[in-house]
Formats: C-alpha cells, structure tokens, sequence
C-alpha cells in the first residue's frame, strides 16, 4: 500500500516553476467571461481573453485591443470598430466581428442569468431583447408545464432572428463591427474594455449548448473552458486546471502582441487559507500574494511603515523625481528586524458603507423613522469615521462621505458629503421631532413616544463588520441619545433580511465595475436590483436622467457629481465609512509592474520578476516601460497614474 | 461487529454488499432533508449584483431546486445511474453540475480531490499505526514509568490539541524556518508529510492507548507466563504473543478511523492548502451547493460501508473465533 501510495504521489509531480507565481484566496468559479462577476475572475479573464480595446492598468486609459481603430458617428451614437488583421485565437482561427457578436449575444440572453446583462442595455435594442426572450421563455416554461406541445428550437430559431432584427450589434464584415447606442454614453468604450465584452471562440462553445426541456432555456456546459479545449485571444491560455489547486498559463503563440508580454508563463495557485498563504509567500512560494487576509496585516503594514520612516528622505527624493514608489523602495538597502517592505495597502475602486432602510415602514407595519431624511443625516452626522478608521479597521483607509471614490474617474470632481458633527446631528434629529423632552437620556417624539431601538443588521462573515456596528451602536447612543443594539447574522439570513428590508440600519459595500459614475450613483435608482435600502425618490431619477441625457462629456459629469453631492448632502440613503483598502503582499525589489491607479486593475501581463534592485529608470516617470497596445493612434488625453502614497 | 455463527466469509460479504445500497439510501435521503433546509439559494452571488427575479426562478426550475421531491427522485436517478439505465439520461453516476462552480460538474470535483484526500487519509493512517503501537508499546511494557508517563502526557497532548494549532506550528518550525518542506500545496513526498503528520497524531494517540491497555492486560495474561516460564525472551514474549492480541481493538477502531481521516480532514486540508474533497464539502455545505453536498455524502457513505466490511473480513482471518 505505501508503495502504491509512493508511486500515485510520484504521478502527480509539480509542473516546472513558472515564469511568475500568483496566490488567490478562492479559484475562478468559471472560465467564461460572460458569466463572471469576482474580481480575481475578472484580472485572469483581462488576460486569457483581449476585448476590443484594453484598458491600461498603469492608468486606465483606452488603448487599442482586437479593434486596432474606432470611428464614432456625428451623433455620437454610432461606433464603427475595425478589428487588426494579426488577432488570432489560440488555435490560429482569425478573431473576428462574429465572434464579438455571438459573445455579446449570449451575455445579454437572459437564459445564463449573467450578472452583467444590464451593462449590455446601453446598445440599441438590447434590453427589448432580453425582454422578450425572457416573456417567451416564460411562456415556454408556462406551457410545458400544462403539458402543451412544446418546441425549444423553433423559440430558438424565433430568437435568433429576433436579435438580428432588434439589437443594433451588426458584422457587415469580418473585421467591422458597428454598434449603435440608445443615446451617447461617455463611456461606452470603458464598457468595451470589460471582460463580459471579450468575445469567445464559437465553435468551441456551441459544442456544448443544448435546451432545457422544462423551461426551453438554452444550457450551457462549460466543458469549454477545460484545458486543452479551451480556445483563448489573449495574452495566455490557460494549459493547467486544477481545481481549488492551481491555473497555469502559458503565452498564446498566436497573439498578435505577444512580444509585450513579459512573464510567458505563469503560476495562479489557490490557496484558502489566508495564514497560509502568507507563510507560502514568505518562503518563497510566490511573487504576488494578491489579498493579504490575515487580521495581523495591520501590523504587517505598521512594519511597513517603519522601514518608509527610516527611509524617508530617499522616498521623497524619488518621488519628487517623479519615479513610482515601488521604484524607489525597490532599491533601497533591505529591512531591518521589525521593518518589511513585502506589504503594501491601496485605496481600491470600493466603498464601505451602512444602508438606511428608508422604506416607510418597516415588515409588519411599524413606522420606519429612517423614512425621514432629517433623522438619516442625523444618523451620518453623529458617526466620527476617522475613529472608526482608527480604533476599528485600522488599515488605515481613507474616510469617505460620498460614494465615488476619489480619483478613480478622469475629470470627475471629489464631493464632499457630511461630515462629523454631533451639535447638528442633534439639530437634525430635534428638527425631525426628537429630542430629550422628559431628561431620560432617550430622545422622545412629540406625543412622549421614545424612538425606536434602532436595529443594526450585520453579517458575522467577518469580525470587521461587527467591530463597526458595535462601535456604531455606541457613537449613536452617545452622540443622540438613542437606543440601538445590534443583530449580527449569518451571510445568508443577512441578506434575506436586507432583501425583505428588515432592519433599520445594514451593513453594505460596493465595488465600482467600470469607469463612470453611475456605475456608483445608478444603485440608488428606484428598481434598482442591488438597491437595498429601499429608497424610491422619483426625484433622484429625474436628476440623473437629466445629467446622463447631458452630451457634452464634461458638462455630464460635472452635472452627475452635483447630483451625487446633493444625493450626500441632502438624502443620505445610505452612510459610506471609508473607501476599503486591498493589501498586497510583493517585494517591489523582487517584483515590477503593479499599479497603484485608484480602480486597481492589475494587468498580470505586464507584471515582470526582477532580480534584487531594479536599475534606475531612464526616463524620469519611473514608468517601467508598459506596453503601448497602440499603434499610432492620438492617445487617449489620460489621466495622470494618480498613485495612492501609503 | 456483526458475527453470526456459522457464516463464511463470502456469505458475509455478500450480505453486506446486499445491506449497502438501504444504507446509502438513509444516509441520502437524511442528507437531503438537512441540505434542503439550509438557508439561502446556491444560484445567488454572495455579494451583490443580483440578476433579476424571473431568471433566478427559471434557473430554480431547470435545477430543480424549486421542487425537493422532484430533485430527490432526480438526483437519485442520475446518481445511482438508474435513469442512464433506463435510457433516460445520457451518463450513469451522474452527480450533476456543481451549483456554484459552473465549470466544474460534482464528478470532476471529485476526480481531482478524491485521490488527494485519500492519498492525505491513508498515509496518516499508517503514520498513526506506527506511531500508535510503538508509543503503546513502550509505555505498556514498563506501565508506572518515566516513559509511560512521556508517552501519555503525549498521547493526551494529540488527542486534545486541535490540528489548526499543531498544523500551524508544524508549518513555522519545519517549512517556514527550517525550509525543509514547502508550505501548503500538494505534488510529492515532500508536500503529504506535514499534513499527513497532522492529521495523524490524534489517531496515533487513541491507538496508543488501545495498545498500552491490551498490552498491560496481556503480560499480566497466563499464556504469556507460561511463554515466559519456557524461558523465551521477553521481546519475543511481548511482541510475538502479547502484541497480537493486543492489536485486535485496533483493527477493530481502524475502519471507523480511516473513514474518518479521509473525510475529517477538512482542518488540515484548509491549514495546509491541500486541495482535497474536505474543503470542498464544508464550502459546499456552506454555499448550499446541494449537488456537491450530496454527490460528497453518497460517494462517502458508500466508502464507509466498504471500509468496514473490509476491517470485517480481516477481523475473521486475524482472529478466527469471530465467526
């Protein structure tokens, strides 16, 4: 037996060491980038798949991807995309504008429930799509179920020509793909650039697509994205997939820029165990730990902070040169007992926040008093955030009053929301009718009523949600006088009670998907999928449609921003905390290439081993060299690589 | 142990084997009813972006989610390859697709963790047996002595320290500072020590003490006398005759055991990041991931039985007047 277990274990040897080695905290769930929604799903799908532009991580600009030029029409409605001759798939197969087309149609049927449908509705047409194929697949399921005669290829057939004639997505050739929008929208290439956008090898995938008997839905194996049979345009293909264990991806041969691709092999271990993955990472097992989870990561980055003060001088220096600060760190002389440089905190295009239910009444009909905007700006006005910050995250974050992080947006202004401010968080409350009227300690409406307990919903996912409601709870009792306790519940029954709006105060988040800000601002929208707190102000509708229906790009956003600063000023539906901050762990003496741009989306590609100290840049930005995707194109007038010191 | 008089080893297999699919089925069928009533919908993303109500309810519907009864008989069918048989469905022992992996279907999953918890449960199984009987022995021969007392306090120390604690200790001293093994992983010798290790100490610790007792009682038995009054060796008194009798509670704990360490290993599968089927069972369970839950029960039950009707039919052969 031992010998038969010597000889499986020999079997199962690891694969020669990779070019460059990643640590995740989970694996993909799926491989088809129609159907992703994780983060680290999303930056492996950025470089196994290459959409019609690219988005470039060192500063989000829009560079040229399959589609090496794009015209958009006089009314601006209109983008003509000409795809480059030299883009292939990983088989050699041309890529070409049918496979855009057949990609986009499967993300926006709403047979694989794909979380990013909606972001395909800006095309003409394709929300009626979506619609009618969900009513006739209704109906489908409907009749099967009487026992009708049913036929799921002819609905299909009936599809299929429906989205020829409804969606305005047409192929009149193989490299010219014209799409046309419902109106102008600024950031309809930003949307292009996203994963869900990438096209996939038809011929691959219709291999596995078959119907659903009952319902008449098309079902999708995802067999597919196996390797072997998975057909990639990207930077790499996925050769290894282990599940839970590790993705290796090799260069694909038939990239048209592979030339710019800097590790041609790499190594995507998982491992699920955040302390784990650290002890992995610090012998050696690994180049980029990409979420440091650990709850000792404060100290960690406190350690960090050590080694920068030794060296203070010598990062001010290189920074005033204009270098990144990676750059400079990487060369300085190594740390000492105490100190690290391996961490390191950046802003993330994330907001932490707690909802309102601002519903009027709360499940079984009781009063809700966060109806009233007066007692939610009490609420946002009584919470000292950088305490919370201090003394509860302690990551150091950056204390957020509106939703949009700073600077993550080109040209969008930073708002300021409310702030602390206990003696008008009490004026606020009092102007709602409460107040301390019989000198009990607890505010007390007009007929002598106290105000409701307030109920603070939390999940116990983690302890840094409890940690802020607790200390919440307490800034409340404090500041207004109210009684408050706290409900912390399991993930799932959490958010059944956040679906049926039953708490006055929740914990919440959210994670900006592309760069504009509705993708912010639109959660607030009535009918809102993701809009938990209930809040239907027909007015907030209005302005928003009057600032996006605004064609002149800055004069839109500036009207959204005045539409966020009064959304934060006047409505509070909701209390953002801070933006959240992800911790990497990589040695920038051992490691090139990661970006500290506020939307935070790394580009494994141009990620690149170094050995010990990097050589001093030539240029003066520091800029280790990104591959320029263009080729002789005006460059897009990009914002700045706005780096977050920390 | 069920021993019934005058059976034959064949017939007891056969009646076990006839036993195991009733067994399987409770197991499922209770499985199911605990699986169903976790909260929450496999189909949902835990954070956000929820897609609208009509095709969250339609996907319901092709899994079958919406209807338990309906999903019991279907999974079953499809499991237990009857439907294949019946020509109704296209593969037999098909556990279905993972409700929260969409790449993966519940049969890959266990491919690729199956042999690797296995492999983790069997090795620790032999550490344990090793470390067991030579730690048993040695306290059982000089029970009352500085050794004795050694090897208990250490046999308690594994039975009661939990293998998050031993497992991250194990990794600091001997991957982290040494560089001796690499930390967490999985493709060789080097990656199974620590974590089969681990995983082993509170079974070698249980089987320690079973071997202590026995051999304790059975130095102190006639027939080992009588062995020693012939002027044999002490060694050979105690290994040859006193150890074999000894070993007999443990064979008999060792069925339950190895199931056990091949399901249990989830803690140690998680510390050192070795990608077995525990991991996914408890993520399953915890995501409601209903197909994985029961694909991961029927294929452990099933080992289960076969285990223990495997240490049965040792037991006869070691041990023959268990008939």
């Amino acid at each position: 037996m031992v010998l038969a277990l010597l000889g499986a274990l020999s079997l199962d040897s690891p694969l020669p060491p990779a070019d460059l080695i990643l640590i995740e905290r989970s694996d993909c769930y799926t491989l088809d980038p129609q159907r992703m929604s994780y983060q680290h799903e999303l930056r492996r799908a950025r470089v196994i798949y290459e959409t019609l532009v690219n988005l470039r991580a060192s500063d989000c600009a829009i560079v040229p991807g399959v589609a090496e030029r794009w015209e958009l029409s006089e009314d601006r409605r209109t983008i003509v995309f000409h795809l480059r001759a030299d883009a292939k798939w990983s088989n050699g197969d041309p890529v070409t504008s049918a496979d855009f087309l057949y990609a986009w149609r499967r993300a926006i049927l709403p047979d694989s429930a794909a979380d990013y449908s909606a972001l395909f509705f800006a095309i003409e047409g394709a929300r009626a799509f979506h619609e009618e194929r969900a009513a006739a697949l209704k109906e489908f399921t409907a009749a099967a179920a009487r026992g009708e005669p049913v036929d799921a290829r002819a609905l299909w057939a009936r599809t299929e020509e429906s989205f020829r004639s409804t969606v305005a997505v047409t192929a009149p050739d193989d490299r010219t793909l014209v799409v046309r929008l419902n109106r102008p929208l600024a950031y309809f290439l930003d949307l292009c650039a996203f994963p869900c956008f990438a096209p996939v090898h038809p011929a691959t995938v219709e291999r596995f697509v078959s119907f659903d008997r009952a319902t008449g839905r098309l079902v999708q194996r995802h067999d597919w994205t196996k390797p072997g049979r998975i057909v990639t345009n990207g930077a790499y293909v996925p050769t290894v997939w282990r599940y839970k264990r590790d993705m290796r991806l090799e260069l694909n041969p038939h990239y048209w820029n592979r030339a710019e691709v800097r590790a041609k092999s790499v190594e995507c271990r998982t491992i699920e165990n955040p302390n784990t993955g650290v002890l992995s990472f610090q012998s050696g097992g690994a180049d980029w730990l990409t979420d440091l989870g650990p709850e000792y990561k404060t100290e960690m980055l406190a350690e960090r902070k050590a080694y920068l003060a030794r060296f203070r001088a010598d990062v001010d220096a290189g920074l005033a040169r204009g270098a990144l600060e990676d750059d400079t760190v990487g060369r300085l002389p190594p740390p000492g007992p105490g100190e690290r440089r391996d961490v390191r905190g950046f802003d993330a295009f994330g907001t932490d926040f707690f909802s309102f239910n601002c519903r009027r009444a709360l499940p079984g009909g009781k009063a809700n008093p966060f109806h009233d905007a007066r007692v939610r700006r009490a609420f946002a006005l009584a919470v000292n955030k950088q305490e919370l910050i201090d003394r509860v995250t302690r990551l150091g974050e950056r204390v957020a009053s509106t939703l949009v992080p700073p600077g993550s947006i080109p040209d969008y202004p930073v708002i300021e929301g409310l702030g602390f401010d206990p003696a008008r968080a009490r004026a606020e409350l009092k102007a709602a009718g409460y107040e301390d009227r019989d000198g009990d300690g607890v505010v007390e409406d007009a007929r002598g009523e106290r105000f409701p307990t307030v109920d603070i919903l939390y999940s116990t996912a983690s302890p840094r949600f409890q940690n802020l409601a607790l200390a919440m709870r307490d800034m409340w009792r404090r500041e207004l006088r109210v009684a408050a306790e706290c409900r912390g519940k399991d993930s799932k029954l959490y958010k059944e009670d956040l679906k049926k709006g039953n708490f006055m105060v929740a914990r919440g988040g959210w994670y900006g998907d592309y760069g504009d800000p509705t993708t912010w601002l639109d959660l607030q929208r009535m009918g809102n999928g993701n809009n938990d707190r209930g809040y239907e102000n027909p007015e907030f509708d209005r302005r928003m449609d009057e600032a996006e229906a605004e064609t002149d790009p800055a004069r839109r956003l500036a009207r959204l921003a005045e539409v966020e600063r009064w959304l934060f000023t006047e409505e509070v539906p909701l209390l953002p905390i801070c933006n959240y901050v992800t911790v990497y762990m990589y040695d920038p003496s051992r490691l090139g290439g990661i970006t500290g741009h506020p939307r935070l989306e790394q580009d494994i590609s141009v990620l690149e081993r170094r050995d010990g100290v990097p050589a001093m840049p030539e240029r003066g930005d520091g800029l280790p060299a990104m591959p320029e995707r263009g080729d002789g194109l005006p460059a897009t007038p990009a914002a700045p690589a706005r780096e977050s010191l920390r | 142990m069920s021993a019934q008089p005058s059976t034959s080893v064949a017939g007891l297999v056969a009646r076990r084997l006839l036993q195991l699919p009733f067994i399987v089925l409770a197991v499922y069928t209770l499985t199911f009813v605990l699986a169903w009533s976790v909260p929450g919908n496999p189909l949902e993303n835990p954070d956000g972006r929820r897609p609208p109500a009509e095709i969250v309810e339609a996907m319901k519907k092709q899994y079958k989610l919406d209807d338990p009864v309906a999903f019991y008989f279907d999974y079953l069918g499809k499991a237990s390859g009857v439907s294949w048989a019946l020509g109704r469905h296209d593969r037999p022992f098909d556990l279905g697709p993972s409700l929260k992996q969409p790449d993966w279907s519940v049969n890959e999953i266990l491919a690729t963790g199956l042999p690797v918890s296995m492999t983790l449960g069997l090795s620790a199984m032999i550490i344990a047996v090793a470390l067991g009987i030579t730690a048993g022995t040695i306290g059982g021969l000089r029970p009352g002595s500085p050794v004795d007392a050694c090897t208990q306090v250490l046999a308690i120390a594994g039975i009661s320290l939990p293998s998050f604690v031993i497992g991250s200790a194990l990794l600091m001293l001997f991957a982290v500072k040494l560089g001796l093994f690499p930390v967490g992983g999985w493709g060789g010798v080097q990656y199974i020590l620590l974590p089969a290790f681990t995983l082993s100490l509170p079974f070698a610790a249980y089987i320690s003490r079973l071997i202590r007792f026995g051999m304790i009682e059975e130095m102190g038995a006639d027939h080992i006398r009588t062995a020693r009054a012939k002027g044999l060796p002490r060694w050979k008194v105690a290994f040859k005759h006193a150890l074999k009798n000894a070993f007999l509670p443990v064979l008999s704990y060792l069925g339950p055991a190895t199931a056990v360490a091949l399901t249990g290993s989830f803690v140690v599968e998680k510390v050192f990041a070795v990608p077995g089927i525990g991991q996914n069972f408890v993520d399953g369970v915890l995501g409601k991931d209903i197909t994985l839950v029961m694909g991961v029960v029927l294929v452990y039950s099933t080992l289960m039985v076969v285990f223990n009707l495997a240490v049965d039919v040792m037991y006869r052969f070691v041990d023959p007047r268990i008939a």
